[in-house]
């Protein structure tokens, strides 16, 4: 038994590296599998093949993590695909650890396409669609060298690079294959069973929780990752970054340290909540929280009216959720999930609103101040707002003095005893939450009504849509102005309210997101009526709404692309006809047969064992009469059999007629030689 | 056109081949029953493998052309190199098996990669079971390029024959007394130099060895001359198959005459072979045991030989 390529045994393993982590990044598959695999994988990859005296035993030992995967799943605590992912990748483990042969590489890979198929059930992230591709060419290039090393006489080297370059030109065309089936195969159904993503790059980021404390570190601005997306209606084509605020919670307690809420939660779970009455121009937002958004808590554009609609996306498919009502305007999906998707009906900008629904003691809590509020905070407020009385005014007034006269930092001090102190009077540098919180309670100091606001602020423009980033984490005050409800005011340096992370980082996330995006458009979400319309748009015209009439005939890209089909017939006819047609060796052989029966009955049958050419040239050689015809006969046979010439249609009968006509002539010659 | 759409080939599905049909079937059951598009995705790169497997596996088979180069000598039971030439006349091929169609003959040989112009000699240990002639016919050459799934064959017709010598095995029988006077070669003036009887006297030739020269008669003749002497050690036997003899009789006798020959043309001996119909002039030499090893596989296929005659 040869030793196994080197080469082709890494490239195998690399690519059922691939095939188990497209199982992998749904983080659904086990940590203990997870651990099991990469160990074997590593040593593996450093040539040991420790089971290599023990193939059967080994593999007696999956048959008991086989029984306890079934308990798992009997028993409800393993869903039934992970589970069968988690198998496949113990079978991959002790494969890879066995002794290399070919049924042993056969099992591998084959392996390595079960656990491809589990990857596709279980994620539809980009990342799949990566580790897919990296399977097929790591698979399909150690296969090719497989066969070509099969082929190879025992001691010859494998011509590796030779075959390199064919099996990676063979592998190209196979995903073009793959995405020309992709886009053609119809579909049965409406695209049910896709599992939706998982928080993908790492855990989920940006949670919304019941308070928020003063403090902490400022990674989360720096964060670039995109956490929800959404479609607004009217669209503001020409806005590539949005200043908008979209708003989670409010709230009106502050203790000190942390903000919190009074308002308790409505227990009653609606598939539709009203905050406020709508207006005119309302704007409508389709947003589609991401699996990295990780919290409940539903988001949108300043100031929301009507939310529901909701869908929420789990590993098992989309399913419709209710929402429930808590403190502080906060709406929260009823249902956990990786992801959710809802609609919501916003207030435009600057109209005046309802402060919503607030009982007496809500009210009163918006002036609510805590106990060990330092005196030295009245009196700033007194002096930069003066006898200003209308609370929008010295909002703003307390909102310019804070942006000119405060640092925006993330780099804190950590928890203190009185952050808003040590805010105002000692460090004079935060982050929003200080500078919002500094606002708020300022603004109370003097009898003005306020509360802090958390969301995103931002929106970045990616094809129809906008993005949100959880580095886009925002807070802010919202004053009580009498007869306009809640006003946004915004105390936080405006070059400070977006996310701030590196430009670098924020285009790659952004490059990522845009190729994750056409991923989910065009593959994940791809559905039977997305192959009606690609069809229709090869054949119809596409309608122009604002057209009333239908333009006549076919649109010029039905006629492109009927020239482009024209043209590919015409260019594999050409190709085609031009080749060099197969020898037909059976018109040939009988071609022969028949001259050599004429001969025979014209009374010159060839004698023992001599062929055509023999008795060609014993023709020529006595200088028969037939020899002139039959020779030219002889070579043109010999072409056709032998010579990569095969006759041409009627050739044949040519030939034989013309031969006819030559031993007649040779006969009625012999009569009347006879004496 | 019909020709190159429909060429003759045979298609087979590899055992890893096979396991991959079921996994194909599997996932497009699962891509059909849930409507997952990655599930699609993956069918349809499944099934542009498949077909690929078989575009591949067709170029690799075309423009090819085969040529038998033969073996040195086979001999029934046992492994003997066969050689066949293989050229390509324009693109590559890779992962070649060829054999014999229809014979049994058991072996292949096998190319990597044959580049386009140049004539790869494929070398290969074939296996006889039974002495005669073996009447070939075409060459099957198989690929299961690129990936193994599927083994893609085509036939070159190739008429031909090969002759597989008798099995070499032991002689128990030892071969009757060496026949005497003159037979063979055994008194051909070149095989008089032995040590034996006199044979005669004659003039030593230029270049002779001086030591042959007998100096009484020389001086009484004036001139040199050489004593011939038989070569005691060297006999000639002259071997036979009996008529009638016929099935594993027959085989048997002619496994033993070939080995006894082989035993006696090494010893230096001269050996010929009466054979029914046929005779042999005795002879030494490798040249000789050829010509009784053939004249041997010939025994009992005599109607073939005149047919490949």
């Amino acid at each position: 038994m040869r030793r196994p390529l080197r080469l082709r045994l890494v490239l195998r393993d690399l690519s059922t590296a691939a095939a188990f982590a497209s199982m992998a990044i749904s983080s659904q598959v086990p940590v203990w599998a997870l651990v099991l695999f990469a160990l074997a994988l590593i040593v593996a990859l450093t040539g040991r093949r420790p089971l290599a005296r023990a193939p059967r035993l080994t593999a007696l030992l999956l048959l008991p993590v086989a029984g306890a995967l079934y308990l798992l799943v009997a028993s409800g605590r393993m869903d039934l695909v992970v589970a069968a992912c988690s198998f496949a990748g113990i079978v991959a483990a002790q494969r890879l650890l066995s002794e290399s042969s070919a049924a042993t590489d056969g099992q591998v890979l084959l392996v390595g396409l079960l656990m491809i198929a589990g990857g596709a059930a279980l994620s539809g992230e980009l990342v799949f669609a990566m580790c897919l591709l990296a399977f097929a060419v790591l698979a399909s290039l150690s296969l090719g060298l497989a066969v070509v090393e099969a082929a190879v006489p025992p001691g010859e080297p494998v011509p590796v690079r030779a075959v390199m370059r064919p099996l990676a030109r063979g592998t190209l065309l196979a995903v073009v294959g793959a995405v020309l089936f992709f886009v053609f195969i119809p579909r049965l159904n409406w695209n049910m069973g896709v599992r939706r993503a998982t928080p993908g790059l790492g855990t989920a980021t940006s949670g919304f929780s019941d308070t928020v404390r003063l403090g902490g570190s400022g990674t989360l601005k720096s964060n670039p990752r995109v956490v929800l997306r959404a479609r607004l209606t009217p669209d503001p084509v020409s806005t590539e970054h949005l200043s908008a605020y979209w708003v989670g919670r409010t709230y009106d307690t502050f203790d000190g340290q942390e903000w919190s809420t009074i308002g308790a939660a409505n227990r009653r779970h609606r598939t539709r909540v009203t905050l406020r009455p709508g207006a005119d121009k309302q704007v409508y937002q389709r947003i589609e929280l991401l699996p990295a958004y990780g919290s409940r808590t539903l988001i949108a554009l300043e100031t929301p009216a009507k939310l529901g609609n909701a869908l929420t996306h789990t590993p098992t498919g989309d399913r419709r959720t209710r929402l429930q009502e808590l403190g502080g305007d906060e709406l929260r999906f009823v249902d956990d999930g990786l992801g959710y998707s809802y609609e919501v009906y916003s207030l435009p900008p600057g109209t005046d609103t309802d402060p919503g629904r607030m009982n007496e003691t809500e009210m009163a809590q918006l002036l609510a101040l805590p106990e060990n509020l330092d005196p030295r905070v009245e009196q700033l407020a007194r002096r930069v707002v003066g006898d200003e009385q209308d609370p929008l005014a010295a909002a703003q007034k307390l909102s310019a003095w804070l942006q000119r006269e405060y640092q925006y930092t993330l780099e804190l001090s950590g928890d203190l005893a009185d952050p808003l102190e040590d805010f105002l009077f000692v460090r004079k540098a935060g982050h929003c939450e200080h500078f919002a919180t500094a606002l708020t309670l300022l603004l109370r100091t003097l009898g003005f009504e306020a509360r802090l606001a958390t969301g995103f602020f931002g929106g970045e423009r990616v094809g129809d849509e906008y993005i949100v980033r959880a580095g886009d984490a925002h807070a802010w005050t919202h004053v009580l102005v009498p007869g306009r409800g809640f006003v946004t005011v915004d105390a936080t340096p405006p070059a400070f309210r977006a996310n701030q992370s590196l430009q670098i980082l924020e285009s790659l996330v952004s490059f990522y997101e845009a190729i994750e995006g056409i991923w989910r458009t065009s593959v994940v979400d791809y559905s039977f009526r997305d192959q009606i319309d690609f069809m229709r748009g090869l054949s119809r015209p596409p309608r122009d709404p604002s057209s009333p009439e239908r333009p006549s005939g076919p649109p010029a890209r039905a006629w492109w692309t009927a020239g482009l089909v024209a043209l590919g017939v015409y260019g594999l006819v050409r190709y085609l006809s031009r080749r060099p047609r197969r020898p037909s060796m059976g018109e040939a052989t009988r071609l022969v047969d028949a001259v050599e029966r004429q001969l025979t009955r014209a009374g010159l049958p060839p004698r023992d064992g001599e062929t055509l050419e023999d008795v060609s040239a014993r023709f020529t050689r006595d200088a028969h009469p037939l020899g002139p015809t039959l020779a030219p006969l002889t070579r043109r046979y010999l072409e056709a059999r032998f010579g990569q010439r095969p006759l041409e249609s009627g050739e044949r009968a040519r030939m034989l007629e013309d031969l006819r006509r030559a031993l007649d002539t040779w006969r009625q010659g012999s009569r009347s030689n006879a004496p | 056109m019909r020709a190159t759409l429909r060429p003759p080939r045979t298609l087979k599905v590899t055992g890893m081949g096979r396991t991959y049909l079921v996994v194909t079937f599997g996932v497009g059951l699962g891509a059909l029953n849930t409507g997952n598009n990655l599930l699609y995705l993956v069918l349809g790169l499944l099934l542009s493998v498949i077909i690929l497997s078989g575009v591949l596996s067709e170029r690799c088979l075309r423009d090819l052309s085969v040529r038998r180069v033969g073996s040195e000598g086979a001999f029934a039971g046992e492994p003997f190199a066969f050689r066949w030439a293989l050229t390509r006349r324009k693109g590559h091929a890779f992962a070649l098996t060829l054999s014999e169609v229809d014979v049994p003959l058991t072996g292949e040989g096998g190319v990597g990669y044959l580049p386009a112009g140049l004539e790869h000699v494929v070398r290969a240990d074939l296996t006889a079971p039974r002495r005669g002639p073996v009447k070939l016919v075409g060459v099957r050459v198989t690929t299961t390029w690129p990936l193994g799934l599927f083994a893609k064959t085509r036939v070159f017709p190739l008429p031909g024959t090969l002759l597989v010598y008798p099995r070499r095995g032991f002689a128990c029988a030892t071969p009757e007394d060496a026949a005497t006077g003159h037979v063979g070669e055994a008194h051909h003036p070149h095989r008089l130099d032995g040590t034996g009887d006199l044979a005669g006297l004659r003039e030593l030739a230029e270049g002779e060895d001086s030591r042959r020269v007998h100096w009484l008669k020389s001086a009484s003749a004036g001139k040199l001359i050489k004593v011939e002497r038989e070569r005691e050690e060297r006999r000639t036997y002259v071997l036979e198959v009996r008529p009638g003899l016929a099935g594993e009789a027959l085989e048997r006798r002619c496994e033993e005459v070939a080995e006894q020959a082989h035993r006696l043309l090494e010893a230096g001996h001269e050996v010929g072979l009466e054979l029914p119909g046929q005779r042999l002039r005795p002879g030494a030499g490798s040249g000789q045991e050829r010509l009784l090893l053939r004249a041997l596989a010939w025994v009992g296929f005599e109607e073939q030989r005149e047919e490949a005659a």
